[in-house]
């Protein structure tokens, strides 16, 4: 890969956020993706993955607490 | 073994193997070792289906007429264990050898091999599954779920299915291991990730499933078998074990388990839908992302399958509402295929026809998931034939349509010659009517209370289970069309042109002669 300007290629935890939580809903632009798909290496998406898992647990588990109360 | 070379001369053929049984005992070849995976699915696709028309000629009728009850038990694990581990799970594999490097430009897979030997470990696995009939004690018969005390009590055949298991596991790992390793390091140049084929891209997904989970059945039939032979307590209270221990394990690997039964699925319908409808897949990116959601959020969900087991209200709620919630991205796959198809220019081959009855079908599967996923309810189907006809309707007109619609699709790139049409609409539709006429009625069965895994029944279920056993012996002989149609086609079908399929895009068409040659992609083509 060539030096391209920095910014361009810069990537940001709220787009990795982003990716996840699209992912886990299943809908994702297409402009977007290709941007994800630029930038975004696999770690990046395996560790925001993992991450966005823990808080799918964590969340689902907070509603049952609130549910029980 | 034949070093695969380059001919200086370079004439078409030059494939130097051994040829006979040798041929395909010492193949590196993915294309050999595919046809050799399919093959032994269907067989293995047969010796479960006859276990299957037992189960079903014992229940025609109320009362014991064919199958004694130990017998019928046996039945009923070994139908399960080998429809799964056998038929299944390695016919995926056999279409990932077969299309996964055709489809990324790769010349072959990355493990020739350890390909050759993940192959031949089935058999012997296989040997060992079909055998444990025949030893003192019949084989396993507590479910193909091998739950204790049941499979810590059973005889010779728990161990030989034990073993099985393990080694079934590890053709898995490896297969799985060859299969990422391919599509990450052998893709041709310009085949980025986000241009691989969806079929790629669920197999690539469901390898890393298969990864994660098989060490963990290994691990829980490892422990079924010290407490069985080496004085451990692993799932015996008596000894401080918990039994409920195991259904936990068990489900951890279970769960995640169906899903790697039909991402690949996936996969294939995403293929051939695009393909008859002649327009590209609607949201491809979607698709891919919601495959890796379904995958993840698949590991958090398994103690659906355990409600009655007894566990907290806490308990219940988390996986009552985390199942419910993977039904989405499952259904935005849905409403992409029928996206796929709206206004399309679409015709209706016999692999279109199996896609869309996938379709309709899986999506009833997937009702009938969600609602035993609702706990009040799941608490009275749970062991009924209700959650017998939801995971045929996800597996057998989920999965095995979708191979289906596989093999009808990619056989002329195999083979080099057409199936017949005619008789494969026939055997789509025939599969469709006796499909629903055999499982559509265990609803109502199950609602009523018939519960699973019994070899007699109350006489309120006896028509259902009639109709249910008259649609099954239809849907068996039905499948013997099918090996009809392929033999017919390999030994005599018409030539097919190299791309049979106008709508077809994928490399494995627009860049390789029909036959797919023995070697193909030695020089990676350049996608753009
Ligand atoms: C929308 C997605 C799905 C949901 C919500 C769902 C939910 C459930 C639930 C709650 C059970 C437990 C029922 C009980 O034992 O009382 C179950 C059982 C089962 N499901 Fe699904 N399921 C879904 C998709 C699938 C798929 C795609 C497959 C396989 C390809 C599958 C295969 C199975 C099997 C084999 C069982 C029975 C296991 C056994 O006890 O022997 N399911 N499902
Ligand atoms: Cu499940």
């Amino acid at each position: 890969m060539s030096n391209s300007p920095a910014d361009k290629n810069h990537v940001s935890v709220w787009q990795i956020a982003k990716a996840v939580l699209s992912a886990f809903m299943g809908i994702r632009k297409k402009s977007d993706l290709e941007h994800d798909a630029a930038t975004l290496k696999p770690a990046h998406v395996i560790i925001g993955g993992i991450i966005g898992g823990l808080l799918f647990v964590i969340g689902v588990f907070s509603v049952v607490k609130l549910v029980i109360n | 073994m034949a070093a695969v070379h380059g001919d200086a001369h370079g004439h078409e053929h030059d494939d130097h193997h051994p040829s006979g049984i040798m041929r395909w005992i010492t193949t590196t070849n993915h294309k050999d070792i595919g046809t050799m995976y399919l093959w032994f699915s269907f067989a293995m696709f047969l010796v479960g289906g006859t276990l299957a028309m037992g189960i079903r000629a014992e229940l025609y009728q109320p009362g014991i007429q064919i199958l004694e009850p130990e017998l019928f038990n046996q039945f009923t694990t070994l139908h399960g264990l080998i429809m799964v581990f056998g038929a299944i799970m390695p016919a995926f594999v056999g279409f990932a050898n077969w299309q996964v490097p055709m489809m990324i430009g790769a010349p072959d897979m990355a493990f020739a091999r350890m390909n050759n030997w993940s192959f031949w470990l089935l058999p012997v696995a296989a040997t060992l599954l079909v055998g444990s009939f025949f030893v003192p004690g019949g084989a396993a018969a507590g479910g193909w779920t091998f739950y204790p005390p049941l499979s810590t009590q059973g005889g010779l055949g728990v161990d030989l299915m034990i073993f099985s298991v393990h080694i079934l596991g590890a053709s898995s790992i490896m297969g799985s291991i060859n299969i990422i390793t391919t599509i990450l390091n052998m893709r041709a140049p310009g085949m980025t990730m986000m241009k691989m084929p969806l079929f790629v891209w669920t197999w690539l997904i469901t390898a890393y499933l298969l990864v994660l989970v098989m060490p963990v059945l290994a691990g829980v039939v490892t422990m079924l078998l010290t407490d069985r032979h080496f004085g451990t307590s692993f799932f015996n209270a008596a000894g401080g074990g918990d039994p409920v221990m195991f259904q936990h394990i068990f489900w951890f690997f279970g769960h995640p388990e169906v899903y790697i039964m039909i991402l690949p699925s996936f996969g294939i319908v995403s293929e051939v839908i695009p393909t008859f409808s002649r327009k590209p897949l609607f949201g491809y990116s979607s698709m891919v992302y919601a495959t890796a959601s379904i995958a993840i959020l698949s590991c958090v969900v398994w103690a659906h399958h355990m409600f009655t087991a007894g566990m907290p209200t806490v308990g219940q709620l988390f996986f009552m509402y985390a199942t419910m919630l993977i039904a989405v991205p499952t259904g935005v796959k849905v409403f992409n295929w029928t996206a796929t198809m709206w206004r399309g220019s679409m015709s209706f081959e016999t692999p279109m026809l199996f896609s869309i009855g996938f379709i309709f079908l899986f999506v009833i599967g997937g009702f009938s998931g969600v609602i035993c996923a609702i706990v009040p309810i799941d608490i009275q189907v749970q062991d009924t034939y209700y959650v017998i006809a939801h995971f045929h309707y996800v597996l057998v007109s989920g999965s095995l349509f979708a191979l289906f619609a596989g093999a009808y699709y990619w056989i002329p790139k195999w083979t080099g010659r057409m199936y017949n049409e005619t008789l494969g609409k026939w055997h789509f539709w025939l599969s469709m009517f006796f499909f629903n006429m055999t499982f559509f009625v265990q609803h109502f069965l199950g609602l009523a209370g018939m519960p699973r895994r019994i070899p007699d029944y109350n006489l309120q279920f006896a028509d259902f289970n009639m109709i249910s056993s008259l649609g099954a012996f239809g849907f068996g002989l039905t499948q013997l069309l099918f090996l009809y149609i392929m033999i017919n086609c390999i030994r005599s079908g018409d030539k097919a042109p190299q791309k049979p399929w106008d709508g077809a895009t994928t490399l494995e068409w627009t860049h390789l002669p029909t036959p797919a040659p023995y070697h193909s992609f030695e020089k990676p083509p350049i996608v753009k």
